[in-house]
């Protein structure tokens, strides 16, 4: 009986490594649960992660490892001569995936693509509501509401936009998450069904992974989509395995648990360089940190207030101590990989003796402050306290008191829009599509106060050059109204504008590849893992 | 064996010894807690005596010296005896006037809890009936929720502090005060000299705080000991979690929560909040274990 046992046991374990030659299995390391399956509905970068860029596609796609646009389930697309409307010719034959909670009858059509779209905007479409508290945030953070006038079915392949007025960050915009495209089939299934909220929980789309399983809080499993249009991915199995503690997601990355991991702590990266497995692959990040002053509340309401408070932070000093040197300093509100970046902006110089001198020449002081720290790691900040730290103890040389508050994260990003707001906040900002208009107006236009603007600040001047931009089809046009921006922006110091961060992603030397993606997105198709 | 003897015959030989000295007796025959007694006078004498003892100012950041090793690891200085954090300032200056913080809690928490906690229980004992009902039922539901997520929930409602993390904490604590005290007025309150002295025409208040109260005391004492190291526990995990002293004030647990992440890196900053957490809260638990020894007259051997 014993020998019986044992053999079983031989099998079992024979078969189990046959099956792991067998199928390639790739285990990434992620930062944090999946807000949920829809990623029309949420913002968090790990939700993009685990839903939009494993299990959908979009119209248009960014390159593989850049801001560039390629054609993804639109072959092809027209923009009328007035801007107003844009055509997409759909690719033909797009097979939505097959799991084993739905078995798809049709191909992709533009019915799909209206449903994407209409489901996050006409408030008597049934998908509207249908998860409590569903509030499409980015659809409306980029303005889509107002800015679509309708979709219209020219005819299966062919679909129409059209718009308000010209946008020229339109089509980049459809690259992002919120725009993928889910399956109208399907939803219209959930819908007869009853279960309409499992379009949250169990995703089906056209991308290069079908969604298997999810087990809260500890692992998201994906296998490849054998169907998928631009052929099936490398690897079998892709495996999320969640892990939130950065220390922890190192040592499972050392210890050959997972292949990939997500945002090391820049105290780990020189040790994890040295492992001899792995390789550290580094971009500088599409992103910037900011401190925002609440440009509506007195002093701040002054320039030379927030100008000296800017010249009293050693910048330098935080990229050192928060970032171990993994940073730059930044002094344009756009990271220096964008376009239009503006070389020729000077910063405020560190100068603790003239800010000290400006500020009693404002007439303020013993000015009392509060620094607002984020509770959480971000790429672009990724340790808002200490960095809170060091400028309370740089401010105390010029006189002024700071003191630092932190909220916990959700309620800290409701708290820091209020415009009523006491004190300056720490936030930053990772670029969605890679147009300078997503940092420059949406961070800094007239139309984010009380939003995504925590600077509350609106100038005149610098909200008329954004609607130019917007309104203008040429690069070169729309780069010489941007470097202006950046002008005016410096001139007027609504933010001091701490850094821009390296992104750092650790994996094993058997992975082949991955490429770092600047807009802070794990992406892994074409990737391909060593037996 | 030996020791026993000795000490009986000690005690039988000469006159009844005094109070404090029959204290010290049966405390010093304890030697964890003469250990103890010792390492938390040390830590007190350090803590009141912080500006003349620590080398640097606790949150003056030297951005030359950041992450710099202890003394006794390879390019440790003599300047930075326990090495630098990740801003540059003094480790050890830091955990000495970190110590004053941990005391102070310990001191605040159990002050409170104690007079509040005597205070309830000595009612609910002394009056029973619907009182003793009332009280003490409130105190079970505080009791049945795990304290520390209790003391979060309070510092969450009043907002991220000391002083909140202090008030929240009494407040956890303070059952365990009620609870004790109302035991032990229950039992004194049916012994005859209580029954006397209320014969004698005593009023109620004298009657619990004069007659009855000084004869509850041994168990309370050795019950706020160890509430004060549970205090400096639970200041310290407030601060780990982001809830308790705020920057840059160097409390012990806030100290760790900010190292964490170099647990690789510099093993130093995180080592040593933790060491001294660990060293005060065992010293005073050593010497709660000898006060208990010395005070609990079932414990007594004569």
């Amino acid at each position: 009986m014993k020998k019986l046992t044992t053999l079983l046991a031989a099998t079992a374990l024979a078969s189990l490594m046959a099956t792991a030659a067998w199928s390639k299995t790739l285990v990434y390391c992620s930062e944090a649960s999946p807000e949920g399956f829809d990623p029309g509905l949420y913002t968090g970068g790990q939700t993009f992660d685990a839903t939009s860029r494993t299990a959908y596609n979009r119209l248009v796609e960014f390159k593989h490892g850049s801001t560039e646009l390629e054609p993804g389930l639109a072959e092809s697309w027209e923009v009328s001569a007035d801007g107003k409307e844009y055509t997409f010719k759909l690719r033909k034959g797009v097979k939505f995936q097959t799991t084993d909670y739905f078995t798809p009858t049709r191909e992709l059509n533009a019915d799909d693509v209206i449903f994407s779209f209409e489901r996050q905007y006409k408030t008597d479409n049934p998908w509207n509501k249908y998860v409590a508290g569903a509030s499409w945030e980015y659809f409306a953070g980029m303005g889509f509401p107002d800015l679509i006038d309708h979709i219209e079915k020219v005819d299966d392949l062919t679909v129409k936009f059209v718009l308000k007025r010209p946008e020229a960050p339109f089509l980049a915009n459809l690259g992002m998450d919120f725009a993928s495209i889910m399956s109208k089939e399907y939803a219209d299934k959930l819908q007869a069904d009853g279960k309409m909220e499992l379009l949250n929980q169990q995703p089906l789309g056209t991308g290069p992974f079908t969604f298997v399983a999810y087990q809260t809080d500890a692992a998201i499993r994906y296998k490849a989509n054998p169907d998928y249009w631009n052929g099936k991915q490398p690897i079998d199995d892709l495996v999320f395995a969640i892990t939130t503690d950065a220390a922890v997601r190192a040592q499972k990355l050392k210890a050959g648990e997972c292949h990939i991991m997500a945002y090391p702590n820049a105290a780990d990266v020189a040790e994890l360089k040295t492992d001899p497995n792995l390789q550290v692959l580094e971009q500088e990040g599409l992103n910037v940190a900011y401190l925002a002053y609440n440009t509506l509340v007195p002093p701040f309401d002054k320039v030379e207030v927030r100008k000296a408070l800017n010249m009293a932070v050693n910048k330098q000093a935080i990229v050192d101590a928060v970032f171990q040197g993994a940073a730059t300093v930044a002094k344009n509100p756009i990271p220096p990989t964008m376009w239009s970046y503006n070389n020729a902006v000077e910063d405020d110089k560190y100068d603790p003796e003239a800010a000290k001198k400006m500020l009693e020449e404002a007439g303020v002081k013993d000015l009392k402050m509060k620094i607002w720290a984020m509770p959480v790691a971000r790429p672009y900040m990724l340790n808002a306290r200490r960095a809170a730290e060091l400028m309370q103890a740089d401010l105390a040389k010029i006189g002024v008191t700071a003191e630092i508050v932190s909220y916990e994260w959700a309620e800290y990003l409701k708290l820091s829009s209020a415009k009523d707001r006491d004190g300056a906040a720490i936030l930053g900002w990772t670029g969605d599509n890679g147009d300078p208009d997503n940092f420059l107006d949406t961070l800094l236009g007239c139309d984010a106060v009380g939003g995504n603007n925590r600077a509350q600040w609106c100038n005149k001047e610098f909200d008329d050059l954004m609607t130019k931009a917007k309104e203008t089809a040429d690069v070169a046009e729309r780069t010489k109204l941007y470097e202006e921006a950046q002008v005016i922006f410096k001139r007027e110091a609504p933010w001091n504008t701490l850094d821009h961060s390296l992104v750092v992603v650790p994996m094993s030397k058997k992975v082949s590849g991955f490429k770092m993606d600047p807009l802070g997105i794990h992406r892994f198709d074409g990737v391909d893992i060593a037996e | 064996m030996s020791a026993v003897s000795n000490t009986t015959e000690a005690k039988t030989g000469g006159t009844p010894p005094s109070g404090l000295s029959e204290f010290w007796f049966y405390f010093s025959r304890n030697k964890g807690a003469v250990i103890g007694l010792f390492i938390f006078l040390v830590i007190l004498v350090v803590a009141v005596f912080a500006p003349f003892v620590a080398p640097h100012n606790p949150s003056v950041q030297n951005r030359e010296l950041l992450l710099l090793p202890p003394l006794f690891q390879e390019g440790g200085t003599w300047g930075h005896i326990l090495g630098t954090d990740a801003v540059g300032r003094d480790i050890l200056s830091r955990l000495i006037y970190g110590a004053r913080f941990s005391l102070f809690i310990g001191l605040v928490v159990v002050t409170l809890s104690v007079v509040s906690g005597v205070l309830i229980g000595l009612v609910a004992g002394y009056f029973r009936g619907k009182v003793d009902t009332f009280i003490m039922r409130i105190m079970d539901i505080i009791l049945a929720f795990p304290s520390l997520l209790l003391a979060l929930v309070l510092v969450a409602v009043l907002g991220p502090g000391l002083l909140n993390a202090m008030i929240a904490i009494s407040l956890v604590n303070q059952p365990h005060f009620v609870r004790l005290t109302r035991a032990a007025v229950m039992a004194e309150k049916s012994k005859d000299y209580v029954v006397g002295s209320k014969v004698a025409g005593a009023g109620t208040l004298r009657l619990m705080f004069l007659t009855i109260l000084p004869n509850c005391l041994a168990p309370l004492i050795v019950q706020a000991t160890l509430a004060f190291s549970s205090a400096i526990l639970d200041a310290a995990a407030l601060g780990f979690l982001g809830m308790g002293a705020q920057p840059p004030t160097p409390e012990w647990g806030t100290m760790l929560a900010e190292a964490r992440e170099f647990i690789q890196r510099a093993w130093w900053v995180v080592t040593f909040p933790g060491l001294a957490i660990l060293i005060t809260v065992l010293a005073i638990n050593l010497m709660g274990d000898g006060l208990r020894d010395a005070l609990d007259p079932k414990l007594k051997r004569s």
